[in-house]
């Protein structure tokens, strides 16, 4: 098993690097370039050769590539065209930030999806069900923003004022000070990963419910709670997990979306600014980052499916 | 720039405009009075105290708390709170005195002097002096990284001290509206040893925090010159880059004062008791652009047929949900040698057809370069497209990106559009109609026009200037390249209890950011 994680690895780090050479090319084919971006209509030819000569951007391209990605090696992830800053002092704060609402909706997505899941299997006919998977349906199809919009006038501008509907948290102190800032955007990722998992969920546990090795524990005289969680949600949790990394990896780039619109400091942001200068390294470090949360998920996903099947953690031991 | 001034425009305005009004040193009046035109307002005396929150359009990780280069609404805003410059257009677009309280130019308009206010001084306590004046222009001008304001400073030669007061700015060619150059908010007078890390100036607030891309918080300058000002103990600005967010974010009391709402969310706005709107009329416009050096527009036939393709009723109720007045292909409506002697240009489809066919061009075809550079560009250049069938002329849109747009090909495009603030017409032409101009998108080079230009430029009798630049006016309105189809209002809203914020004409938002005369009921 570890020759396949250390196999899964090393392709992984081939992705991440196809990814920053990727994302470099199509941010240089952007028109435009970042001392115009930065000086907008006031650039005049001194102002836009003056910022160039300071941000180092004469160099040619591809030295421009291989002096970053040996920056990245060291952990110096280069200097932001726009802050004039490190990468590393611009993101600091704002992946703690983003990761709070990664952490927080995947938390409460993954119990909420697999209980409501589960719920709605053993009661798979009945109204509840019926109730489930409408409603999961309609919110699945719905977008992000569709959702936080619906949010926002729900609950913070016109019908319930109750939560700010714009991340406000003054420089230096942490979102997660004041956790009311956090419950829309966490509140909107969840919804729309929630469906998702539950649905999942739903379908494999009906089918474990269905099988011998159930029917057989009821028969036995178990008790019904030991049935599901002993024999019953192990089974179901293998395929789940796959569908959990998969929401779990689109949750990295989802937020990108969400952060814009609660106007939320975090990566996602970042990103979008990031493009908007042309701010070539900033976009690598986020776009890496974003693509090694895919990739670290995807791998867990795969090793709890192993761990899980009984059949395939034998394969792969022996 | 303040209530004071609201109480004196008449009079003022009358003095100004029968004057020598950019040369005319006039007294700062300071007293305290009363204003009325908002409704429900808090009245009575300004209070002292509290905290104003505003939300500021735009902004990223390149914002800077740079006097000199402000790019960015945010930029903008916090440079109009921290520093000042020596003279500044206020809410009616005339010429006010801030760290100057003279400003007077020599007979042949080569030398102008400006004599600095008494005890004016910086956030620190020290005094302004003439030294400082002189480093801040170094600062502006520096060969090696020149700041935005230094391209429209071309006539300057040398800035040097006279005295203790006084500061002589030597020009190499006679300007008679030099004061309009000044007056910018990215020439803000900072000391001689201004680091950027320690943001000192002379204006109302000063810098506690800072992070780029998010907020800042300013505090009261305790040395402020205007008695009693600012009546806020603090000012915190907020970078949005959503539009629905700001709004939500106003709706939902996280803020006081929001710039720019997008002209659909107007009435909505107003239903809410708890909001107010404030629509400034400006001379901000957001002309189509045409080439004049390139075909098709190189026929003065066919740029004439645009302009009157355009219905500029249509326009204003369309694109601008009638925020605007209509234009009349002619920029700089608050100078005081506006040529609105000219008849108002209207839609002719027939007139149109006909110069069109005349010059050959019957079935036209051509692409308009359009962005999403200012709120209703994008929907302009839509509604030209309509509107433009009707003479049977096909305009494809090509739409980018506002970084692509002001990209390499930015004053390269042969049909595109731009976007102004309110500037008088010397300062607007030396900034876009002159061979040398930073910013000629039409290439525009009519000998008759440029002679005219620089004529008024070295006439300092007021009358014969008005004169010369309403020839030039007359010019531009017949064979130029711009369509200037409006000028378009400045919309922001506030919550009800902030006061002190009047309609202004300089196209920046909520009273040009001038948040030292705003106070809390």
């Amino acid at each position: 098993m570890f020759r396949l994680i250390l196999r899964r690895l090393a392709i992984s780090v081939a992705v991440l690097w196809l990814v920053t050479l990727l994302v470099f090319v199509a941010t240089l084919l952007l028109p435009g370039d970042p001392a115009r971006a930065i000086l907008g209509q006031q650039a005049t030819p001194e102002r836009i050769a003056a910022l160039n000569d300071q941000l180092g951007l004469d160099a040619p391209v591809w030295q421009r590539y291989l002096d970053w990605l040996g920056g990245v090696f060291t952990g110096d992830l280069g200097t932001s065209a726009a802050s004039q800053g490190p990468v590393t002092e611009l993101l600091g704060g704002r992946i703690g930030a983003s990761l709070v609402l990664l952490v927080g909706a995947a938390v409460i997505s993954t119990a909420g999806g697999l209980a409501l899941g589960t719920w709605s299997a053993l009661r798979r006919g009945r109204a509840v069900d019926h109730t489930v998977s409408g409603l999961s349906l309609v919110v699945a199809a719905l977008p992000e923003f569709v959702i936080g919009v619906a949010l926002i006038v729900l609950l913070s501008t016109t019908v319930l004022p109750v939560f700010p509907s714009v991340t406000l948290a003054p420089p230096g102190e942490p979102v997660w000070s004041r956790p009311i800032q956090l419950v829309l955007p966490i509140l909107t990722l969840t919804l729309v990963v929630t469906p998702y998992i539950t649905r999942m969920m739903r379908a494999t546990m009906s089918e474990v419910l269905d099988s011998g090795y159930v029917e057989m524990a009821r028969l036995k005289g178990i008790p019904e709670r030991v049935v599901i969680t002993r024999h019953a949600v192990p089974h179901a949790i293998g395929p789940v997990a796959q569908v959990i990394a998969i929401q779990l990896a689109w949750l990295a780039g989802g937020v990108v979306v969400v952060e814009f619109l609660f106007r939320y400091p975090g990566i996602g942001q970042a990103l979008i600014d990031a493009v908007n200068n042309r701010d070539v390294e900033v976009v690598q470090a986020i776009t890496l980052l974003i693509a090694g949360v895919y990739i670290v998920v995807n791998l867990i996903a795969d090793i709890v499916g192993i761990m899980t099947n009984p059949k395939l953690r034998a394969e792969v031991a022996r | 720039m303040s209530l004071d001034n609201h109480d004196t425009r008449f009079s003022r305005r009358k003095f100004l405009l029968g004057s020598a009004a950019l040369a005319g040193a006039v007294p700062f009046l300071s007293a305290c009075g009363g204003r009325s035109d908002a409704a429900a307002a808090p009245t009575g005396p300004p209070k002292r105290g509290g905290t104003l929150r505003v939300g500021v359009t735009g902004g990223g990780a390149s914002d800077s708390l740079d006097p000199h280069s402000p790019v960015t609404n945010p930029d903008i805003a916090r440079v109009r709170n921290l520093y000042e410059p020596l003279v500044y257009r206020d809410h009616d677009f005339e010429v006010s005195y801030l760290v100057a309280e003279k400003l007077e130019s020599s007979a042949d308009a080569t030398t102008w002097t400006a004599t600095l206010r008494e005890d004016i001084r910086f956030h620190d306590g020290r005094p302004v002096t003439p030294a400082d004046v002189v480093a801040t222009f170094r600062r502006i001008m520096d060969p090696d990284d020149p700041k935005s304001g230094a391209a429209s400073l071309s006539m300057l030669d040398e800035v040097t001290a006279a005295g203790d007061r006084q500061v002589e700015f030597h020009l190499n060619e006679p300007s008679a509206v030099f004061a309009d150059y000044l007056g910018q908010y990215s020439l803000g007078i900072v000391p001689a040893d201004f680091d950027v890390a320690k943001p000192v100036g002379t204006g109302p607030f000063r810098a506690a925090e800072f992070t780029a891309g998010l907020q800042s918080r300013f505090v009261r300058n305790p040395h402020y010159w205007r008695p009693g000002r600012p009546y806020l103990d603090e000012l915190v600005l907020i970078n949005f880059t959503e539009d629905d967010a700001r709004i939500n974010a106003l709706l939902a009391s996280q803020v006081d004062a929001i710039d720019q709402v997008p002209v659909a969310l107007v009435d909505v706005l107003r239903s809410d008791e708890r909001m107010r709107i404030l629509s400034s009329e400006t001379g901000t416009w957001l002309p189509f652009t045409m080439r004049v050096d390139r075909p098709p527009f190189d026929d003065v036939r066919v740029r004439q047929a645009m302009r009157l393709i355009v219905d500029r009723e249509q326009m204003i109720n369309q694109v601008l949900a009638g925020q605007g007045r209509v234009g009349n292909d002619l920029y700089a409506p608050f100078d005081p040698a506006y040529a609105s002697e000219l008849p108002q240009r209207t839609q002719n489809i027939a007139e149109a057809r006909r110069l069109l066919a005349e010059a050959g061009k019957s079935d036209l075809d051509v692409e308009l370069v359009t962005a999403p550079i200012q709120a209703g560009a994008v929907e302009a250049a839509q509604v030209f497209q309509q509107q433009a069938k009707a003479a049977g002329v096909n305009v494809r849109l090509n739409r980018v990106d506002t970084t692509t747009f002001y990209g390499d090909n930015y004053l390269k495009w042969d049909f595109a559009q731009d976007f102004w603030y309110t500037r008088n017409y010397l300062p607007q032409a030396a900034n876009g109609s002159l061979p040398d101009s930073p910013y000629n998108e039409t290439h525009w080079q009519d000998p008759e026009f440029i002679r005219l230009v620089r004529t008024a430029n070295r006439t300092s009798d007021t009358s014969r200037r008005t004169r010369l630049l309403k020839q030039a006016q007359r010019i531009e309105h017949e064979r130029g390249g711009l369509i200037v189809w409006g000028f378009v209002n400045q919309v922001d809203a506030h919550q009800v209890y902030v006061a002190g914020l009047v309609p202004d004409r300089t196209g920046l938002p909520l009273s040009g950011y001038s948040f030292g005369q705003v106070w809390l009921g």
